[in-house]
């Protein structure tokens, strides 16, 4: 479709043709800038769902089958920096080509580094607690519920920030799923993080590759590829 | 419907500026990743940015990243608020708010 000049016989057609050619570019770039957001989401759904269930396996099923510990916290760290890693490649990848004002760089930087400052405050907090006698369970309990508490806190900022709502309700239920674990006690919390936490991280998933298809394909007429 | 900014007010034209409406204020984007989002041809971009730079609407920055050369692109105040101006007119004339 080839737009009018200014002022032709056509202006009305030719004005709405111009304003969805408008909506559709923004609608498909929109989408393409995040298109990896469904790998990173994934896999975290991932690393919850299998991370979460090894750490139950160590006594939830127990007398009839014991997860070696060892296994299952390696399989946990290393599900977890796996699913880190990918976020943080497919992120670099999403922001190619991209530079940031002084403003953005800002914001994505103090953004950036409160991830680290958080984990750390929370792996010092629970050190302290068990120097000041936390029992074993207890521990368990404190640094996924406290992990998780933080992670959705900081989805609620990003949502806040960048102006994403899903980002808003994907922070507001990793908060209340930090909240409600707890209550199960141990072991049965791993199991609830594992199929709510990873569950919520599916949805997620797909809920993100659906809405960058969709938005592109109403972009497709436009696209000349 | 008569003061619509020739410069914009074309398809290949409307696209791009459109594509740089969508950065924040302060970010600029690379030619190649502009050129890969919007599937068009370096000289057909080109072509387009160059008139629109000349109309003063984008800011073309040729930098270096390590010894490649990188030309960024943004939208200028002039070229966000022709922009803005543009589609008020479009949502104006087609009787929606502007």
């Amino acid at each position: 479709m080839t737009l009018e000049p200014p002022n032709s016989p056509e202006d009305e057609l030719d004005a709405a043709a111009a304003l969805e050619l408008v909506t559709a570019q923004q609608r498909d770039l929109e989408r393409r800038m995040v298109e990896g957001l469904p790998l990173i989401l994934g896999a975290w759904a991932i690393a919850w769902l299998v991370g979460f269930t090894m750490l139950w396996l160590i006594d939830g099923l127990s007398p009839a089958f014991r997860m070696p510990l060892p296994l299952a916290v390696v399989a946990f760290v290393v599900l977890m920096a796996g699913a880190l890693i990918v976020s943080v490649v497919v992120g670099v990848r999403m922001g190619r080509g991209i530079r940031a004002g002084a403003a953005s760089a800002w914001t994505g930087a103090v953004y950036g580094l409160t991830w680290p400052l958080g984990f750390a405050a929370i792996v010092v907090l629970g050190n302290a607690l068990i120097i000041n006698g936390m029992p074993p369970e207890l521990s368990s309990i404190y640094y996924p519920t406290a992990s998780t508490t933080f992670v959705g806190v900081m989805y609620v900022i990003a949502g806040g920030i960048w102006q994403q709502k899903p980002s808003v309700a994907l922070g507001v239920v990793m908060v209340a799923v930090a909240c409600i674990a707890p209550f199960f006690g141990y072991p049965a919390h791993y199991l609830f993080f594992a199929i709510v936490g990873g569950g919520v991280l599916v949805l997620a998933t797909i809920y993100s590759a659906v809405w960058i298809r969709r938005g592109r394909r109403g972009a497709a007429s436009w696209n000349p590829r | 419907m008569t003061d619509l900014d020739p410069v914009i007010h074309a398809q290949g034209r409307l696209r791009i500026t459109a594509a740089l409406a969508t950065l924040d204020r302060d970010e600029s984007i690379a030619f190649p990743r502009l050129q890969d989002l919007l599937g068009m041809t370096a000289g057909n971009l080109s072509t387009h940015l160059r008139k629109l730079e000349d109309a003063g609407y984008v800011d073309v920055t040729k930098t270096f990243r390590g010894r490649t050369p990188v030309t960024y692109l943004a939208l200028t105040k002039a070229g966000r608020r022709a922009f803005e101006d543009y589609t008020d007119t479009l949502r104006t004339f087609l009787g929606g708010m502007p």
